[in-house]
């Protein structure tokens, strides 16, 4: 069969054009919003991600999902190549608050909104968003209620707090939450040991050992992360005083984050107040803003999740809002 | 000639890391009533472990005049290995694995050192990232939980003591031992002094170097798994930045980073220390924010006691040439 050269020409643009325009169409039809996390290092990121995924879907946007692995400059050319895909806004969990200054700048020049997670940037004339826990006030409540069960209890009490990075901000609105309550309530408790774990499991077990070898009396701990509870467990363990509530030796103890370890623990007796992020709501008010600064409205430059507070005696009702409480059902069937 | 006053400074500046150490110790002892007793020493001896044994393989890395930056992403990939694939294994089982692991680490740094002859300090700034980035991927940056068998290793002991300071005491011994009474400790002494000398004398240079990374890699695994056994999980920051701490406990304990001299005993003594001064900072309940500023000042008079005994050392060493009275005079007559 003899093909001339317009044939072969015509018949080449509409293979390319059956090929390409189904594409092209889909393509603007879909919305899509970049979910780019720097990395799952905790459960609380983990769940965040997969949250963060379906109640992009339930908005009705695809998500195009990135993992940085703490490495600033691979999230900034993460974030160009976002830029290219022209996604309808830009979620980002960023490891260095100064670093992604750049990318909020591209995102900017190319009008695609960009709202950060749990994490908000160093304070610049680039235009962004952050939804962030209200840490400090979450930690306050958390520690009050720690406290009123302590004095139901009676007694005095010897005090630990385990503090995350000093260069965190997160961290360090936890300690001034802490301090907030305890130095309220100093008739009761005095705090005997401030450890520094640096938000590294390694060290947090060392100092906490080294803290209850040097206080035997502690009976009252708070972390400022539930990531580091197997630690924890295990320097309780080796001093004898991982028991449940009730139990001779019991250490008065709250959490903080909510995840599945601290359900665990607050099921079964170990934990007795936790102090929780509510992801669900904050996943809600990062695709929220991401829509309102589409339609061109004002968002505030920092929305806060005020969290909430469980015991054990509210775990039943309240756990629903738990996020650690959807991953443990999740494991535990 | 030495003067006494030269004998006496270098005699101080020799046992300089004995003298820091029981300068902390009296410190601690005094400010902090706890501090002196049995079960702190215990705990500190405990905590230490993981560094120490790191570090014994890190001296002879460094007594070749090389180094090894990926001990910390060695230990990260070990643990999630062992923690994801072999939860379930018996503790001495895991302890073969990661060590057999780590020594397969230190066996590819050795061959990019040896066989291609690319500096120790590019290859293994390359494999601290290929091992964490590997780490990652396998455990998908999720936390990594230590088997039963494995935790009650970290928790359990014989007759009193914890198994995590057993192993290092026997890691100890047996680096002792090595580099004390065994051809492949006099060679690395001779490397690290003078590699290009120690090759014309017949000393198998590149053997020694490829056995030494693997070495290295070995007791990264094996401080991977004492780690493990403790803190009872590995997330994305396990081992992390390792290296630094390593180091410096070799370097504390006398080991010149300039290779052929120093030696094991006192980067374990190293660790101790450092472990000491974090343990003594937590009795006193210290303001958390002095602890890398009073950790980094001892490590920074430890240093400086050193580069001060090494110069004194290289004066009093150096050759001193005594020109006989008489040769003076006949030079003069015959010319």
């Amino acid at each position: 069969m003899n093909v001339t050269r317009r044939a072969f020409n015509l018949g080449a643009i509409l293979a390319a054009g059956t090929v390409i325009l189904p594409g092209a169409v889909r393509a603007a039809d879909e919305k899509t919003i970049a979910i780019m996390f720097d990395s799952l290092q905790s459960p609380f990121w983990v769940t965040g991600f997969d949250v963060l995924k379906e109640k992009a879907k339930a908005a009705g946007y695809q998500p195009l999902e990135s993992i940085s692995n703490l490495d600033d400059n691979k999230q900034f050319e993460q974030v160009q190549s976002m830029i290219q895909k022209k996604v309808s806004g830009i979620i980002i969990v960023q490891t260095d608050s100064k670093a992604v200054i750049p990318a909020i700048r591209e995102a900017n020049k190319a009008g695609i909104p960009m709202v950060h997670f749990n994490r908000p940037p160093a304070e610049s004339d680039a235009k962004s968003s952050a939804v962030q826990a209200d840490n400090r006030a979450i930690m306050k409540s958390t520690v009050q209620a720690l406290v009123d069960k302590a004095r139901k209890a009676g007694g005095k009490y010897k005090a630990a707090i385990l503090i995350g990075d000093l260069g965190d901000q997160n961290a360090i609105q936890r300690r001034d939450g802490f301090f907030d309550v305890v130095d309220q309530n100093k008739d009761i408790i005095e705090v005997v040991a401030r450890i520094s774990t640096e938000w590294n499991p390694d060290k947090a077990f060392a100092d906490l050992t080294n803290a209850l070898q040097a206080n035997p009396d502690i009976n009252f701990l708070v972390t400022s992360s539930d990531f580091l509870l197997p630690q924890i467990q295990q320097a309780l363990k080796i001093a004898g005083k991982w028991k449940k509530t009730g139990e001779e030796g019991h250490v008065l103890f709250a959490g903080f984050d909510g995840d599945e370890g601290q359900y665990a623990a607050l099921k079964d007796g170990y934990m007795d107040v936790g102090g929780v992020q509510n992801l669900f709501y904050e996943a809600d008010l990062a695709i929220g803003a991401i829509e309102k600064m589409n339609k061109g409205e004002e968002v505030p430059k920092l929305l806060l999740d005020p969290g909430f507070v469980i015991t054990q005696e509210t775990l039943d009702q309240d756990r629903d809002k738990m996020w650690g409480y959807a991953v443990w059902k999740k494991a535990n069937g | 000639m030495q003067t006494s006053s030269t004998r006496a400074s270098l005699a101080v500046l020799r046992s300089a890391p004995a003298l820091l150490f029981v300068a902390v110790v009296v410190l601690f002892a005094i400010l902090a009533p706890r501090f002196l007793e049995v079960q702190n020493f215990a705990n500190i001896l405990t905590q230490s472990a993981n560094v120490a044994i790191v570090a014994v393989g890190m001296t002879f890395v460094l007594l070749l005049a090389g180094v090894d930056l990926s001990v910390g992403a060695a230990m990260y990939v070990c643990a999630a290995v062992a923690g994801l694939y072999f939860k379930d294994l018996p503790a001495p089982a895991a302890m073969a694995l990661m060590t057999a692991i780590g020594a397969l680490f230190g066996a590819i740094n050795a061959l990019f050192i040896v066989g291609l002859g690319i500096a120790a300090f590019i290859v293994t700034l390359a494999t601290l990232f290929v091992g964490r980035g590997l780490a990652l991927h396998l455990s998908q940056t999720k936390m990594v939980f230590a088997g039963d068998p494995v935790l009650a290793f970290g928790q359990g002991g014989f007759l009193g003591i914890s198994y995590a300071v057993w192993t290092m005491a026997i890691v100890l011994l047996l680096a002792l031992w090595v580099q004390q009474w065994t051809p492949y400790g006099r060679y690395l002494y001779a490397i690290g002094a003078d590699r290009e000398g120690a090759r014309k004398a017949g000393i198998p240079v590149r053997r020694v170097v490829f056995a030494t990374y693997v070495l290295c890699g070995t007791l990264a695994g094996l401080g991977g798994f004492v780690s493990f056994s403790q803190v009872a999980a590995a997330s994305s920051g396990f081992g992390l930045q390792k290296e630094f701490p390593v180091i410096a406990a070799a370097v504390l304990g006398g080991t010149s980073l300039f290779g052929g001299r120093g030696g094991v005993l006192g980067s374990v003594f190293g660790a101790i220390l450092i472990q000491t001064v974090q343990n003594g900072l937590v009795l006193l309940n210290a303001n958390p924010y002095l602890y890398p500023l009073v950790i980094s000042a001892i490590i920074f008079i430890a240093v400086l006691l050193d580069s001060q005994r090494t110069r004194i050392l290289a004066r009093l060493t150096r050759r001193q040439i005594r020109i006989e009275p008489g040769v003076e005079a006949r030079r003069s007559t015959a010319t």
